[in-house]
């Protein structure tokens, strides 16, 4: 370019300076906008969202008339301060559970306009005091701040303390959701990413136990854990009114200082890795050498392993469960699960050895959409049978990798929780049952593979497809309860061996017998699994490619 | 080889809902060619691709390959076909020598046999250096490379590519040319699609015109160029997009002012 006025850095004409509008009332338009077309995508999205909506507002009500009504109770602010770290908890956790929830919380999606950092905060932190969310957090902000609230000054103290503390959930939202997108943007992020829904699933699962023992306790249970959130933002807008309330001024205004330490603290981070994301590149395929040889475990598997296709599929199936995201997180869930069941009733004394079989169905599981656990990868796979015989071999190869794993744990599980009953004499059928149920759950895993194959999407925490549901849903529970049917002889036999009068001499037999019927409904499930494989490798391959 | 035909396909249809993707086709391929299947976006050549290679049952139609039909003698046309498809995935947790042992292996081959040609196709395509990384971490151009190594390992009779050079550097782009080009030599069979002309011309002796789920012309390249300068002026021709200039009032486009 030959331009004879002065140009700017770049070559181009700079236009005259002119103040810049705000963008924050245009980025608050586009939340709008993008929630508004969102709802007009479909008539189910649209109830659904609906329907979501005013339960969410309708359960902040309750809470908050709960807490009005509460007010003056001996203990109401061990309730009401722990309630605003729940609240706060609930934004941290929520952008990465619903990454794509609201689209404005995607600050790459806007890195290629011109703006800088710090009219982009403010712009996006007021877009995200848009929708139900905030409105459900000032309700039950107000229901806590109301709960404690005693004398003018506390209502003073109040008014500032309810919109500081929502600033504080909605900035540690977008700093947390920030923070998400640069780990997402990495490989190992991403598979890090889907493992932590398997720290929920788990974790769930011990809070449910958890909750069990102190169901009896009552509110005073939680003055201890109120004291120390009392100065943990934003639980200390609450406890500033409460420190109003009983005439302690100086903890209200430390408290309430610390309120707005922490949004600035929030501010100061979110709007750093604000920058970074929008100004540094992706490093999600650069990998140092030695990590690379890190990943290369396993070596020595081709050795342990029998040899031909069968070998081959179990090397490749056992390197999966450890080296891909999804099938590890679901692998760990169900050892994780099967193990805690019967163990953790066995521990509190209300459980039975039967429930041991927990561990065989859980990861019989595994068995099922062996296929769709391949993605559209399946292709390579589809290529190599042209035979009933190979589609036979490449099922029993599927089901020896997960015998490898599943027969010694489920066994260790059974143990475990007889020793932990002291039950040894029932150890016998408990084994025999296990083995029983899973062979059947491989049977029938195998034969719905071949019949209701369905997609896993590889990110985020869903494990069906859209549209799919159905399909899951046919294959899983029908194949359950076709495997409970085909156990029916083996829970027979045990039943026969209690209330008869000389069974319990012979319940012995119910090792074997479990055992050898569990390899017999295996062999014949791959055996009816296979040619059906074989005559339907396109109509899989669709099924499983829609992830 | 007899049989002078690789691939034989008569009256191929394929419907997905009220789409119609493949609407009828006749096509023969010569053995031993170098053959590019063109067309625009949305032509129908990945499903024309996957129904010839078993990988998507047609409505209707025969696909013989090699005298063998695709559907009723799976065991002749697999052990004689390698597929390079466009959209589906690798085995991306494994890493590249891994998946080569593995494809190797599932195909039938001895174990040496598999290793002592993988490590010979990683080092021609230059994916050595990244054997042990996983297929995941791989560029496009790394993955198709790989893909090409897993789909040649079996030294198949016709090979398949669906867009093997979409996304690829110029680098790797020129490695996979030198390795089909070698392959092709030898008396087997390349049967591969893009929609990028200049490269088909440069590279195929016989070509096949795909638009809207038809075929619009086949045959040797200088045949179906015709008068047309370029192949890509001989295909606009067929499909009938000439004369569509770019908008003459982007006015505004260009010139420095804002």
């Amino acid at each position: 370019m030959t331009a004879t006025a002065p140009t700017g850095p770049t070559g181009r004409q700079t236009p005259p300076a002119a103040p810049a509008p705000s963008i924050t009332p245009v980025v608050v338009r586009l939340k709008l906008s993008l929630l508004r077309n969102g709802l007009r995508q479909s008539g189910g999205r649209r109830a659904a969202y609906l329907t979501s909506a005013v339960l969410a507002l309708l359960f902040a009500l309750s809470q908050l008339l709960g807490l009005i009504v509460l007010r003056g109770h001996a203990h109401i602010a061990s309730v009401a301060v722990p309630g605003g770290a729940l609240l706060a908890l609930g934004w941290a956790v929520m952008p990465l559970f619903f990454p794509s929830g609201d689209e404005t919380l995607d600050p790459t999606r806007l890195v290629m306009l011109p703006l800088r950092p710090q009219p982009l905060v403010r712009a996006l932190l007021a877009a995200s005091l848009v929708g139900v969310g905030p409105l459900f957090t000032v309700l039950l902000l107000a229901g806590c701040v109301i709960a404690v609230a005693h004398g003018a000054v506390a209502w003073t103290v109040a008014v500032v303390a309810v919109p500081l503390a929502l600033l504080v959930c909605v900035a540690l939202a977008r700093a947390v959701a920030a923070a998400n997108i640069q780990l997402l943007t990495s490989r190992r992020g991403r598979d890090l990413a889907v493992l932590s829904g398997l720290v929920v699933a788990v974790g769930a699962q011990l809070v449910n136990f958890g909750m069990q023992r102190l169901g009896t306790a009552g509110l005073a249970q939680l003055d201890p854990a109120a004291d120390v959130l009392r100065w943990v933002p934003p639980a200390t807008a609450v406890g500033a009114v409460d420190s109003a309330s009983r005439g302690d001024h100086a903890a209200a205004a430390a408290q309430l200082a610390l309120t707005a330490a922490a949004l600035a603290a929030l501010l100061g981070v979110w709007a750093r890795s604000l920058t970074r994301l929008m100004t540094s590149p992706d490093a999600s395929t650069v990998q140092s050498p030695d990590a690379a040889a890190r990943e290369r475990s396993g070596g020595g598997l081709a050795r342990l392993v029998p040899p031909g296709r069968t070998g081959t599929v179990m090397e490749r199936s056992l390197r999966y469960i450890w080296r891909d995201p999804k099938t590890k997180a679901a692998w760990m869930t169900s050892l994780a699960i099967g193990l805690i069941v019967p163990v953790f009733n066995a521990l509190q004394g209300t459980g039975s050895p039967y429930f041991a079989c927990f561990a065989a169905g859980m990861l019989g599981i595994q068995m099922y959409n062996q296929f769709g656990q391949d993605t559209s990868a399946f292709w390579m796979v589809a290529l190599t049978i042209s035979t009933p015989r190979d589609a036979y071999v490449e099922l029993r190869g599927r089901a020896l990798a997960l015998l490898t794993v599943t027969l010694p744990y489920a066994t260790l599980v059974t143990v475990l929780t007889t020793a932990l009953l002291g039950g040894w004499a029932r150890l016998p059928q408990v084994l025999g049952l296990s083995f029983g149920l899973l062979g059947a759950m491989l049977a029938t895993g195998a034969w719905m593979s071949a019949r209701f194959p369905y997609s896993i999407p590889q990110e985020g925490y869903k494990n069906v497809v859209p549209g799919q549901a159905g399909l899951a849903w046919i294959a899983v529970f029908d194949g359950m309860l076709s495997a409970a049917l085909l156990c029916s002889p083996v829970i027979a036999l045990t039943i026969w061996s209690h209330v008869s009068a000389s069974g319990g001499d012979w319940s012995w037999v119910l090792l074997p017998v479990g055992a050898l019927y569990g390899a017999g409904l295996t062999v014949l499930g791959l055996r009816l699994a296979a040619p059906r494989t074989a005559a339907r490798l396109p109509e899989i391959l669709t099924a499983v490619s829609k992830g | 080889m007899v049989s002078t035909s690789a691939v034989r396909i008569q009256g191929l249809w394929k419907r997905f809902g009220q789409q119609i993707a493949v609407a009828g086709i006749d096509l023969e391929l010569p053995a031993g060619k170098f053959i590019g299947l063109v067309g625009p976006n949305g032509a129908g050549k990945t499903t024309t691709l996957s129904m010839v290679t078993g990988l998507l049952r047609p409505d209707q139609g025969t696909v013989e390959i090699a005298g063998h039909d695709v559907w009723r003698d799976p065991v002749a046309v697999k052990a004689r076909i390698g597929v390079l498809p466009e959209g589906l995935r690798l085995f991306e947790r494994l890493t590249g020598r891994e998946l080569l042992a593995y494809s190797g292996r599932l195909r039938g081959l001895p174990g040496d046999e598999v290793d002592r040609r993988a490590a010979q196709l990683l080092d021609v395509l230059d994916l050595a250096g990244a054997q042990h990384k996983l297929v995941v971490d791989y560029s496009t151009g790394m993955r198709k490379k790989i893909g090409l190594a897993a789909a040649l390992l079996h030294n198949p009779e016709v090979l398949f590519l669906d867009e093997p050079f979409e996304g690829v550097d110029p680098v790797s782009a020129q490695t996979i040319r030198g390795v089909l080009e070698r392959y092709t030599a030898s008396g087997a069979t390349v049967v591969f699609s893009s929609h990028v002309m200049e490269l088909v011309e440069s590279l195929c002796d016989w070509v096949a015109v795909m638009a809207a789920g038809r075929i619009r012309a086949q045959g040797p390249l200088a045949e179906v160029r015709g008068d047309a300068a370029t192949l890509q002026e001989a295909f606009l021709a067929l499909v009938g997009a000439q004369g569509r200039a770019a908008g003459s009032d982007l006015d505004w486009l260009g010139g420095g002012a804002r």
